[in-house]
């Protein structure tokens, strides 16, 4: 059976209509539309790992994807081979000194297109 | 149809009320297939206007609030703002208020089928339904905020809305939990957000809607608009019996016979049964001049 909230005593005459504006509304809600029409053609300042400046679409993707790339993230390159070579040591030591002296990247953060993490949390 | 409340019998529910309570289910069903479409994944760069986690296996768009805590842990790397998601959140909201959470939004439409289980319902005071606000400043923007300017990337924040969220636990955890169990891999979703995950159900079963009502961020922020959005809800005083239909009918709390438009509101419709409620669009009006 249907159970019925006790009703306060009310004046429906005095109640407000709630009658709403139409141009609050539709202000904002064309602001919404241009935002979101930008930001589907909005280029981020974010890199993507192949070279390009990533759409912000792109940018969300990534979040969904783990497609987020930091600096620590990339391995260093791999050290020679040294089978084959005439002086090792001395190969190791050149790879040694590329290490020391490599400069940090300089992005802070890239989109990797390919990746599908499928949950990155 | 005789009207459900029995000191009323001389009024009957309002044609357009009686339609609105059947089709909602079904319309809700509808929107599932938009947000479970294997087929749209390519729709993930775009945030949906929905609770709905973009890890399912079957998502189509992208969780807006992941997106909105991920861009808030990015704010201090890059300083990106999220033009498309305010865009869209802005023109669903200003069109609609929180009608996307009553008729289109999956999670909500998984607590609607869980309160029907059970009949028996605890009510929730009215200023818990600040604690979204709460949720979606602190754990959204704030806290995201605080770990990335510390140099912590998103998807390493030990305390984050996506490892403490339900419905990433159902559509993304569960999922993946099974698919891991069948290759004999065994359970991957931790013990917090399976206990979470739990508990939610376990809640649900006795209030209705409590992830909305209570936490949800995003019903939260679109609940903002009720009061101007663009379509509304209408008291129409002559049609008014004062038979409190309305404010039995909501299951959310709302006290219609007061107010309706107002945050608490997930525009369900189900208060326009009566007829003194009515749903309607906000018109340009041209002011006329007064009469001499």
């Amino acid at each position: 059976m249907f159970k019925r909230v006790p009703q306060l005593p009310v004046n429906p005459a005095l109640r407000a209509q709630e009658r709403h504006d139409f141009w609050p509304g539709f202000a904002v809600a064309l602001a919404g539309l241009v935002l979101a029409f930008g930001g589907a053609r909005h280029l981020t300042t974010v890199d993507t790992a192949d070279g390009n400046t990533a759409w912000e679409t792109q940018l969300v993707r990534a979040f969904a994807a783990g497609g987020l790339q930091y600096p620590d993230q990339i391995p260093p390159p791999p050290p020679p081979k040294l089978d084959g070579l005439a002086n090792p040591g001395e190969a190791l030591d050149r790879w040694a000194k590329q290490q020391a002296h490599a400069q940090p990247p300089a992005w802070k953060i890239r989109v990797d297109l390919g990746a599908k993490t499928p949950c990155p949390t | 149809m005789e009207c459900p409340v029995p000191n009323c019998p001389e009024w009957k529910p309002a044609s357009l009320g009686r339609k609105i309570s059947r089709w909602r289910p079904w319309v809700q069903t509808g929107f599932l297939g938009v947000w479970l479409a294997p087929v749209g994944q390519w729709l993930h760069g775009i945030p949906g206007c929905v609770f709905h986690c973009y890890s399912c296996p079957l998502s189509s768009f992208a969780c807006p609030i992941g997106v909105m805590a991920n861009y808030a842990a990015l704010l201090p790397v890059v300083g990106e703002v999220p033009y498309l998601l305010i865009g869209l959140l802005l023109l669903v909201g200003a069109a609609g208020g929180s009608i996307v959470c009553g008729w289109a939004c999956p999670f909500g439409f998984l607590q609607d089928l869980l309160g029907k289980i059970s009949h028996r319902k605890i009510s929730l005071p009215s200023w818990t339904g600040y604690l979204r606000y709460v949720v979606l400043v602190g754990l959204v923007i704030l806290l995201p905020l605080i770990l990335g300017y510390k140099g912590i990337p998103f998807e390493k924040q030990v305390v984050s809305i996506c490892r403490l969220c339900p419905a990433g636990a159902l559509e993304a955890g569960v999922p993946y939990s099974v698919q891991s169990v069948l290759a004999g891999k065994g359970w991957v979703m931790s013990g917090l957000k399976t206990g979470i995950l739990l508990s939610f159900i376990g809640i649900a079963l006795f209030v209705h809607r409590p992830w909305c009502r209570v936490l949800c961020p995003l019903g939260g922020f679109l609940a903002l608009f009720n009061r101007f959005s663009l379509f509304h809800l209408r008291f129409n005083p002559q049609r008014c019996v004062e038979c409190n239909l309305c404010r039995s009918r909501c299951s959310m709390g709302v006290k219609v016979d007061e107010a309706v438009n107002v945050s608490g509101c997930i525009r369900c419709l189900e208060c326009a049964t009566c007829g003194a409620i009515e749903p309607c669009f906000a018109l340009p009006q041209k002011e006329e001049a007064p009469k001499e």
